[in-house]
């Protein structure tokens, strides 16, 4: 039951210029639990993860993933994964 | 945070939870180590002084003047875990939101599990006692249930203390 979502949440909030806090409020959640989930200590629900994307109006597997994330500028660049 | 609206009270006590002035007493593993050891060896001196000030045929009088000098650091304590905890044992569950929920049903689970070996050995510690004979089960079961009663109210804010994690800083490196 413990398997690993990978997320670019931190990336995402960083480049909207979004603080904890104020995701948080918008999600009704806790400004831990977006620490957490940032740090891969906490899986969101899939009512949260939604929420998040909503927020940012991104669809939700922008945001989270079960397999990790290739680096943003070879999606970007469209080198191939080795 | 649940859907349930929310009242007053839950916003004041959650305001009051997540205040940032106390941060600096539990913003590390170890601190918040030592604050929980220093709740559990007031409590017990204050269990031991008020079992003494009931048991006591004498008139215990310095007993009730010290109860009541520590029972201000001991709530200074209690709420300094409380703060570390950011109210998950004393927030009502409307003003938690879903990991605080999930975090609160395994530390009440766990501090389940320690309470009921704790029990045991103070079953098995009480027939021992009467077993031996003597008066000893007469006099000491009651002071026991008492002191067994104020670990199962403070076991759970004990276990919600030592797990609670560091809070995750805002400027972390963003990880691609």
């Amino acid at each position: 039951m413990s398997e690993q979502v990978h997320n670019r949440l931190a990336m995402v909030r960083a480049e909207r210029k979004v603080s904890r806090q104020s995701l948080a409020e918008a999600v009704g959640a806790h400004y831990q639990t977006i620490g957490y989930i940032e740090r891969g200590q906490y899986n969101p629900s899939l009512d949260l993860a939604l929420k998040i994307a909503k927020f940012f109006d991104l669809p939700v597997e922008a945001l989270f993933s079960l397999e990790p994330f290739r680096p943003l500028t070879d999606e970007v660049y469209g080198r191939k994964q080795s | 945070m649940t859907t349930t609206r929310m009242t007053r009270y839950d916003r004041s006590m959650l305001r009051l939870m997540n205040d940032r002035r106390g941060w600096p007493l539990h913003a590390t593993a170890a601190r918040r180590r030592s604050v929980v050891a220093a709740h559990v060896v007031l409590t017990a001196a204050i269990v031991a002084l008020v079992g003494h000030f009931c048991l006591s045929r004498a008139e215990p009088t310095w007993a009730a003047v010290v109860v009541a000098v520590l029972i201000l650091p001991w709530m200074v304590a209690t709420g300094v875990i409380n703060s570390a905890t950011r109210g998950l044992l004393e927030l009502r569950e409307r003003a938690l939101d879903e990991r605080q929920l999930a975090e609160r049903s395994r530390v009440l689970a766990r501090a389940h599990r320690l309470m009921t070996c704790l029990l045991a050995g103070a079953v098995v510690g009480l027939l021992a006692a009467g077993a031996a004979g003597g008066d000893a089960l007469r006099v000491y079961s009651a002071p026991a249930l008492a002191a067994v009663l104020v670990v199962h109210w403070l076991m759970p804010l004990w276990v919600a203390g030592l797990t609670a994690q560091d809070e995750p800083a805002e400027d972390e490196a963003v990880t691609l």
